[in-house]
């Protein structure tokens, strides 16, 4: 049987940051996903919070905060010290996110032809923090036959100054289409084959030209270039400064859907910082059961093709996730249930899961059940909130944590980084020297 | 067919329907090594849960009684069944699965390529091949003729076949006194003090090093092996669409294997595909659901696993002498499919000296057989090669993996030696006996 000082069930963002955390300060983790994480979706954003009209992001947490459901109303004076982090640490890996907590919104288009309100971006991003000047123009450029990603069509939509919400916008939007080197003999184009392409430096050199004599042939003035997220993968850092570099003008990635290009960078630096402070991440792991005694859990067991694997534990996180995201399930009679611990849940009767236009993210209340804490992320009984924990050794973080409508509020990643933030540091401060010495303790490397 | 055989039927059903769980995310895509490096598969996600819907659509709506189920396409061929489709997928679609039996039913009622048929022959290849140990070595390096064997078979002249060792394993087992016999047939230590070894065709034939580490180890720990009849785990021919014939092989060694099964006693095999095909294929490709079937799944081990958990209850002798080397070591895509973590790293953390560096990569490329195939090799190269880059890098003397048809990939890719991290423990043990003589290397 391994043995870690803390397993974290889940490797979205919470759960990666969570193991990152803990590891950098000395904790023998292992992280257990049933399948890859929600970062393989992600478009690149940071949400810490939005809503129509606000100053900042700064000005929702504290609203949010003011909101007793809301996690913030538990973690808000975590925000900025692990956004901090987060940014410190993805400057050192390579992946530097713009824009802060007070410095307020911008709006990036969408592959879509829409605009999602934004604060922390990454670097690839960072010209939509800042507001656009009088006569400049956005071009939006992408290759002709990519099925995710239609510039034409894009542009029309983002030419419509209603698309942009009230947000500082540009004063003209075009689109152009483009032939990239070799991609139309290619069958089978997605997000993940163009970006590898952008990771070789002659087709780089030759795609970037073709790119900035189309952006050029626009016309004249100031210009942004709008390109799908797919500047690479592995050599994300060098594409970006070499595209920019080439047209002469600030460059946005524009989110496309899953595959996540910008998601997939930050889950594989996240993953080998984590590899590199001596943790271990297990994926394909679904959890079988958890042994517990005394309201202490003791291990973890994994379904494996005969018997399960055990991990004997000294704390466990659970970073699964919401309904979206698979660590509640809904059952049809009402009953929210928690898939690793069968923790109690909160959340709204079966008849106020859904209402009105699907569409509308405020239709799903059911996207705010979760799991109910006390400030140290410990679960407890959303019933009998003061009988204090039901698990010593847990913690929830991201989604999971009760009362966001995240589609709404916005917050998540906020979210996922405060309560990483939290976790980690209560766990540090309650750290069980005695599952450190164990045997067996050296056995997870 | 009756309702209660269809609900039967359905309950065994845990491939074919798990696609109902499938989001269209693209992570499968996105994992995909083969869609990586060749377009012509149009990934995991297109030829399984997306064309799942042509399949369910046939008559018969699950593939259980032998009737092919069509595919709208012949690219899901070009799957390596790696499996790592299905281990990324966070929606619990058995993705690799469902592939794998498309595949099968395509080849269901038509005559088998005869190069296919051929490379699934493991026992026979074996049997027939080590009594000639010299003329057929030869054979399978002779330029000439591997070129005549990829014109005529098309089996890529540069694949990594594996060397006969001369005589098999079993019979120098007999000879030394080994039990070699079914239950009833011989006399028995308890079962506490025994296990049942399975050793496959690879180290039987070709690598029985590796056996001969695995009796080391098992030995020094205090028990005694016993290798009872055996033939082929059937992989190769689920690998390639052979089910049948896998079938006939899976219910030969489930016979005897569950007469040991039920004594109590642990079935240990090293080579990780083998116990994978014993604990979960035969029931998730085969449809071997009997109580036999389930007995043997229930009492295999991986070695690793095995020696492992010898360890967590405090039985492993740790008495390991000192062998300073770096170490790459590769996961085999079959190992991730155990679920059981990374046991021979936690295994290699107790030898002193030995520093193993798990190389995260997906796949090695050779996936068994495919990457044998004269039109698959390149695939198989260019799946492989950030690995094999990453260990010319390394400058490492030799590497680690626990899955034969890696190890042979990896070793004729970067032109060094890959053992069974087995042998790493025989030689750690080696080390401490062989005291003050330590010289820090494995053989």
């Amino acid at each position: 049987m391994p043995s870690a000082d803390v397993a974290v069930i889940g490797a979205g963002l919470a759960g990666l940051l969570t193991a990152v955390r803990l590891a950098e300060n000395g904790a023998r983790v292992v992280v257990l996903s049933e399948g890859n994480g929600a970062l393989h979706w992600a478009g690149g954003p940071i949400d810490l919070g939005f809503r129509p009209g606000a100053r900042s992001a700064a000005a929702v947490v504290g609203q949010l905060a003011r909101r007793r459901a809301h996690p913030y109303a538990v973690l808000g004076a975590d925000v900025a010290p692990a956004l901090d982090w987060f940014q410190r640490l993805a400057t050192d890996l390579g992946l530097p996110h713009a824009g802060s907590l007070s410095g307020g919104f911008g709006a990036l288009p969408t592959a879509i032809g829409g605009i999602r309100p934004v604060s922390i971006v990454p670097e690839a991003q960072a010209p939509t923090l800042q507001p656009w000047a009088p006569g400049e123009r956005l071009v939006i450029a992408g290759h002709a036959g990519y099925k995710d990603f239609w510039p034409r069509a894009v542009a029309s939509s983002l030419a419509r100054p209603e698309v942009w919400g009230g947000f500082s916008r540009p004063d003209q939007v075009v689109g152009v289409a483009i032939d990239w080197p070799g991609l139309r003999e290619r069958r089978n184009l997605n997000a993940l084959r163009i970006a590898e392409h952008f990771d070789d430096p002659d087709w780089r050199a030759a795609a970037l030209d073709i790119t900035a004599r189309a952006v050029a042939s626009t016309g004249s003035g100031p210009v942004r270039v709008g390109l799908p997220a797919v500047l690479g993968l592995r050599d994300h850092a060098r594409v970006l400064e070499d595209a920019i570099q080439r047209f002469g003008t600030p460059v946005i990635e524009l989110p496309l859907v899953p595959p996540g290009i910008p998601g997939i960078r930050l889950h594989d630096v996240l993953r080998a910082k984590l590899r590199a402070l001596g943790g271990r991440i297990l994926i394909g792991e679904r959890i079988a059961r958890v042994e517990a005694t005394n309201g202490t859990v003791t291990a973890v067991a994994t379904e494996a093709a005969t018997r399960d694997l055990t991990t004997r534990v000294g704390a466990l996180v659970l970073a699964t996730g919401g309904i979206a995201g698979g660590g509640l399930v809904g059952d049809p009679d009402g009953a929210i249930r928690e898939v690793v611990l069968g923790l109690p849940a909160d959340g709204p009767p079966i008849q106020r899961w859904l209402h009105g236009d699907p569409l509308d993210p405020a239709s799903l209340p059911i996207a705010a059940a979760g799991i109910r804490t006390d400030d140290a992320l410990r679960p407890v009984d959303p019933l009998r909130p003061a009988e204090g924990p039901l698990f010593e050794n847990v913690r929830v973080v991201g989604s999971l944590l009760a009362g966001q409508q995240w589609m709404v509020d916005r917050s998540g990643d906020g979210v996922a980084l405060a309560s990483a933030w939290r976790a980690a540091a209560s766990l540090e401060a309650t750290a069980a020297p005695a599952t450190r010495s164990s045997r067996g303790a050296e056995a997870v490397r | 067919m009756t309702i209660a055989s269809v609900v039967e039927a359905a309950l065994h059903e845990t491939v074919g329907l798990s696609t109902d769980e499938c989001l269209k995310c693209n992570i499968c895509n996105e994992v995909c090594p083969v869609a990586r490096v060749d377009d012509r598969f149009p990934g995991p996600k297109y030829v399984g849960p997306q064309a799942q819907r042509f399949r369910l659509a046939a008559p018969v709506p699950i593939n259980l009684d032998g009737r092919p189920v069509h595919s709208p396409d012949r690219t899901v061929d070009w799957c390596s069944g790696c499996g790592w489709c299905t281990t990324a997928c966070p929606a619990g679609v058995k993705i690799a699965e469902v592939n794998n039996r498309a595949r099968a039913s395509m080849r269901a009622g038509h005559r088998p390529r005869l190069r296919d048929w051929l490379i699934s022959q493991t026992d026979l290849l074996g049997r027939f091949g080590a009594p000639f140990t010299p003329l057929a070595n030869w054979t399978l390096q002779n330029r000439p003729v591997r070129w005549l064997l990829e014109l005529v078979l098309g089996i890529h002249r540069k694949a990594p076949l594996p060397l006969y060792a001369g005589r098999s394993f079993r019979s120098r087992f007999k000879r030394r006194g080994g039990v070699l016999g079914r239950v009833g047939e011989v006399d028995l230590p308890p079962p506490d003090r025994a296990v049942v070894y399975f050793h496959g065709c690879a180290a039987n034939y070709y690598e029985q090093h590796v056996a001969d580490a695995a009796i080391a180890v098992l030995e020094r720990n205090g028990f005694q092996v016993i290798a009872p009849p055996q033939n082929c785990c059937g992989l190769p021919m689920i690998s390639n669409g052979l089910y049948p014939a896998a079938r006939s092989k899976a219910r030969h060694n489930v016979e005897v294997l569950a007469e040991y099964a039920r004594l109590g006693y642990r079935i240990v095999g090293t080579s990780t595909s083998c116990t994978h095909t014993l604990k979960a294929e035969y029931a998730e490709m085969l449809d071997l659901h009997d109580e036999d079937a389930r007995a043997v799944s229930a009492a295999t081990w991986d070695i690793c696993e095995f020696l492992l958990e010898l360890h967590e209850e405090g039985r492993l002798d740790t008495g390991f002498g000192r062998i300073d080397l770096d170490l790459p070591y590769h996961a085999p895509c079959q190992l991730r499919s155990h679920g059981i973590g990374l046991p021979a790293m936690d295994l290699f953390a107790l030898i002193p000296g030995l520093r193993a560096v798990d190389m995260d990569h997906d796949c090695c490329g050779i996936a068994g057989t495919y990457g044998l195939k004269k039109e698959k090799y390149d695939n198989a190269m260019r799946v492989g090669e950030d690995l094999f880059r990453r260990i010319d890098a390394s400058g490492a003397a030799e590497t680690a993996c626990d899955s034969e048809t890696c190890r042979w990939q990896i070793a004729s890719a970067t032109d060094r030696p890959s053992r069974h991290p087995v042998e790493y423990l025989a030689a750690a043990y080696a080390a401490a006996d062989a005291t003050g003589t330590a010289d820090g290397t494995a053989h």
